[in-house]
């Protein structure tokens, strides 16, 4: 016992946090891969979630199926964002380093009244999916199973892109075109497509992340805003432009979220805000940011 | 300064004041009594109460166009001191029962301590991460507001029972003398603000937007310039935010809300950032553009939103931006044609 | 000694880019710093002006010790560098870049008066406008002006912060041979007619040994030779490094 607390309802707090966590690791990482890649902080960051949690709303309701709702969330969403690089974000690169941030800001307002046309104000609940509900029983702890599949799922694809970034041609390729994309067009490779490919990885992420939120909150046309929030504050206490810093930094927000959320439930959401201030007192460039880069 | 002789000017001399004529003629404030007439005249243009929204947002967007515009910093949260502002005003003048004046004094106070303190956390930070970091902290007073400070703000239903004020036996919370009372202000920050763009510091703003390293290295502290540009902006958002209550006659959360901000940057990149009249311009078309609108559909964000988007595509400069743009290129291409011929 | 470094050393990570250099300069020099690429003299430069501090050493400005003021600092003291990539204020006129830096020495911060009655800063940009030959292109915006003549407000810039030690980042770079030579005249009056005291990163050989009291060679972050003109390109060592170079 902690606290008057017994010991299983903090490990469960934590289990809370983590899953919460992986959600967070899932938007940091794909706005710090669009950051890191192309210098661009987008704003509708949590947009594209949002248009996530909807892809499966609709996949759910049409096909009854939840791994056709994920699946479609990442292509689809991801080839919105791409359309979107390409012809919204494309032009403006060299100019203006605002510019980017201000079009993507436009599109955070355009978006979701779009949604509220054409799927009304009011959100959409989707179901936990047959075989992820439930609850696993260790010992004293009731783990739902739902949130143990967001933390295995996101651990799954933390993986696969490190592997991606880290071993594969295309990977290595765009890890190349961040920092000297003049050596990577000597070289022969089309700068500008992988630009496009970047952004589209970061959107299915993010979209990624907004999906597998669905069947925990339902999908509401402005749950875009406070996504974003989240991924700016852990990329902040993470470090801009640093995958580690995004998963670290996400647990971590995800984590004190959740036990704020626990001891005094109104500062749930202040509590990120607050670390945020905390470490750009003490490390500006975040945990694992670089220094120049802020 | 030796005093001349005017008639024996060397030829040197006279040439050199014919110099400066060219580039340091004084300012001419026409356009400072221009807009004041405009604006005198505006409620019987247009409504009343979108003359007075106008008005006040005017004013929150002439401090924030200082920011933006002229010292090339982006907030994102400027909605916290609006908001605070606002919050402040209403609290002194439902709880502590005080004068107008000192309402309106403290909430720009407090607006101008919250920048101070914001300002000393994240001044240092770099283009991209300072808006952000703006944003964050305004979305903190939100929640803050929303929630634990319930008690003080109440919440999601805003602060309501503000008495009313009465000046020179006019009800303030009616849109025709309200828009008088803050017309009679904003005529003066319009004649402030067009003093501080033409003095050592307006122009020490714009260099510092053009080339903040160059900037320091002719002596320059950029970091306080940078400060001090915050603090200003947040003065007139304070400001606004203040009126903006006593208008109302209550407080709504969303005075604090991440949209207000948003919609302040849109409104001023709309306009014209960076021009004297863009701030006001902007604000107009934006407002003027929202009520038509909403007249049709509840869902002018949308089109506001597209709007904005090609904006950004298409005129980053903004209304005025992109007028200034042709009339500085007519200028430069008479100027080129001159220095041909001769 | 007006100006010296004390085994001043600046590493970046691994890479050592000036290497316990010790710097002399006497008042009313004119001295040139030369090297091949990547020798560290724009980085000697960044450390005496105050970009960034030293790893390790010191940096004394008529024997006050200096190390680790900033840039802005150093600015007020009279040390005033110039870049190497033209950095101007684009969308101001040229008179209005110029005027800027004559401004920092008068006030900063005063919102209230007008620049048009700061007739003593107005005048004084004038006629530096005037050394520079700009002033027939005063009210142009600078971004419209040619390389050259962005390389003489970059001078112009300079020059109106009144200073005592005037550092010139490659000021020829990018200029033809005929401005190339109206260039190095133009350092050559500023140094005999203005007294100032100035301090020379140069590739343009003709320009180094044409004007300079005194040159210092560096190679990979330290310093080579040191010497009049004549006695630097009789130095073998030097002739090495530079083999091929005129």
């Amino acid at each position: 016992m902690i606290f008057d607390v017994p010991w299983n309802v903090i490990v469960l707090q934590i289990f809370f946090g983590l899953a919460l966590g992986s959600i967070y690791v899932l938007l940091a990482s794909g706005l710090s891969i669009i950051y890191g890649l192309l210098d661009v902080v987008n704003f509708a960051h949590g947009t594209f979630a949002m248009l996530g949690a909807y892809a499966v709303f609709l996949a759910v309701s049409m096909a009854d199926s939840f791994l056709v709702g994920l699946l479609s969330a990442i292509v689809i969403v991801g080839l919105i964002g791409g359309v979107t690089e390409y012809f919204l974000l494309k032009p403006l690169y060299g100019k203006d380093p605002l510019l980017p941030l201000l079009l993507t800001f436009g599109l955070s307002v355009a978006i979701p009244d779009l949604i509220k046309i054409i799927f009304g104000l009011i959100g959409k609940p989707v179901n936990y999916p047959e075989a992820l509900s439930g609850a696993t029983v260790v010992g004293p702890l009731i783990l739902s199973n739902y949130r143990l599949f967001i933390i295995f799922f996101t651990l799954a694809i933390m993986i696969s892109l490190w592997l991606f970034l880290k071993k594969s041609d295309l990977g290595m390729i765009i890890r190349a075109s961040t920092r000297d994309s003049l050596m990577v067009q000597v070289l022969g490779v089309n700068v500008s497509r992988i630009w496009t490919i970047g952004f589209a990885i970061g959107i299915g992420l993010a979209a990624l992340a907004g999906a597998i939120s669905v069947p925990m909150m339902a999908a509401t046309p402005d749950m875009g805003v406070d996504m974003t929030m989240v991924a700016f504050v852990v990329t902040v206490v993470g470090g801009l432009g640093s995958l580690g810093g995004a998963i670290v930094g996400g647990l971590f927000i995800g984590l004190v979220v959740a036990m704020t959320s626990f001891i005094a439930g109104e500062y749930a959401t202040v509590s990120m805000y607050f670390c945020m201030a905390v470490i750009l007192l003490i490390r500006p460039r975040g945990l694992f940011g670089e220094i120049g880069r802020e | 300064m030796e005093k001349t002789n005017f008639n024996q000017k060397t030829t040197h001399e006279k040439g050199r004041a014919d110099w400066l004529r060219d580039v340091d003629a004084k300012p001419k404030t026409r356009i400072v009594w221009g807009t004041i007439l405009v604006l005198a005249v505006l409620p019987f243009i247009i409504s009343a109460p979108l003359a007075a929204e106008i008005l006040i947002w005017g004013i929150f967007g002439l401090g924030f166009n200082l920011l933006l515009g002229y010292t090339g910093v982006l907030s994102f949260g400027h909605a916290a001191y609006f908001g605070l502002g606002a919050y402040c005003c209403g609290l002194a003048l439902r709880y502590w029962h005080v004068s107008l004046w000192v309402a309106l004094l403290l909430g720009v106070v407090a607006s101008v301590l919250l920048a101070c303190f914001i300002g000393a956390l994240a001044i240092r930070r770099r283009g991209v991460y300072f808006a952000m970091i703006s944003l964050a902290f305004g979305q903190m007073l939100y929640f803050l507001a929303l929630s634990p400070l319930k008690h003080i703000t109440r919440g999601e239903d805003g602060l309501t029972h503000i008495p009313v004020i009465h000046l020179f036996s006019f009800s303030l919370n009616k849109p025709l003398p309200l828009y008088y009372f803050v017309f009679v202000i904003m005529s003066g920050l319009l004649y402030l603000t067009f003093r501080i763009l033409h003095s050592p510091f307006g122009k020490l703003l714009q260099a510092y937007r053009e080339n903040e390293e160059r900037a320091r290295a002719c002596g320059f502290n950029t970091t306080l310039v940078k400060f001090f540009s915050l603090v200003l902006s947040a003065f007139y958002a304070g400001l606004a935010g203040a009126l903006n209550t006593i208008y109302l006659g209550y407080v709504p959360l969303t005075t604090l809300f991440w949209l207000t901000s948003g919609t302040m940057v849109m409104m001023t990149i709309l306009g014209g950032k960076g021009t004297f009249l863009g701030p006001l311009v902007g604000v107009g078309v934006f407002l003027f553009l929202q009520n038509t609108i909403s007249l049709f559909t509840p869902r002018w964000e949308l089109f506001v939103g597209t709007i904005f988007v090609f904006i950004i595509l298409l005129f980053p400069g903004g209304i005025m931006g992109t007028l200034r743009e042709k009339y500085a290129g007519y200028q430069m291409s008479k100027l080129k044609k001159r220095s041909t011929l001769s | 000694m007006y100006l010296r470094t004390e085994k001043v050393s600046k590493h970046f990570g691994g890479l050592k880019a000036v290497d316990e250099v010790d710097f002399h300069l006497r008042q009313g020099q004119l001295k040139s710093i030369i090297g091949p690429n990547g020798a560290g003299k724009t980085t000697l430069f960044n450390l005496i002006a105050g970009v960034y501090p030293p790893t390790s050493g010191k940096v004394f400005f008529r024997d006050k010790e200096i190390t680790h003021l900033s840039l802005h600092e150093t600015s007020r003291l009279g040390i005033t560098k110039t870049y190497q990539i033209t950095h101007i204020f684009p969308s101001l006129t040229v008179f209005e870049n110029v005027r800027i830096a004559a401004q920092s020495r008068v006030t900063s911060f005063n919102f209230w008066r007008s620049t048009h009655s700061l007739r003593e800063v107005n005048e004084r940009t004038l006629e530096i406008l005037e050394q520079v030959e700009l002033v027939e292109k005063r009210s142009w915006l600078a971004s419209t002006l040619s390389h050259g003549e962005r390389r003489y407000l970059e001078i112009g810039i300079a020059l109106a912060t009144r200073p005592e030690v005037l550092l010139l980042d490659e000021p020829t770079a990018g200029m033809s041979c005929a401005e190339t030579n109206l260039c190095a005249e133009l350092i050559q009056k500023l140094n005999k007619n203005l007294q100032l005291t100035i301090v020379l990163v140069e590739h343009d050989m003709t320009v180094v040994m044409g004007i300079s009291d005194e040159v210092l060679v560096l190679n990979e972050g330290k310093v080579l030779a040191e010497g009049t003109p004549q006695q630097v390109s009789d130095n073998e060592e030097v002739q090495r490094v530079y083999l091929g170079e005129r």
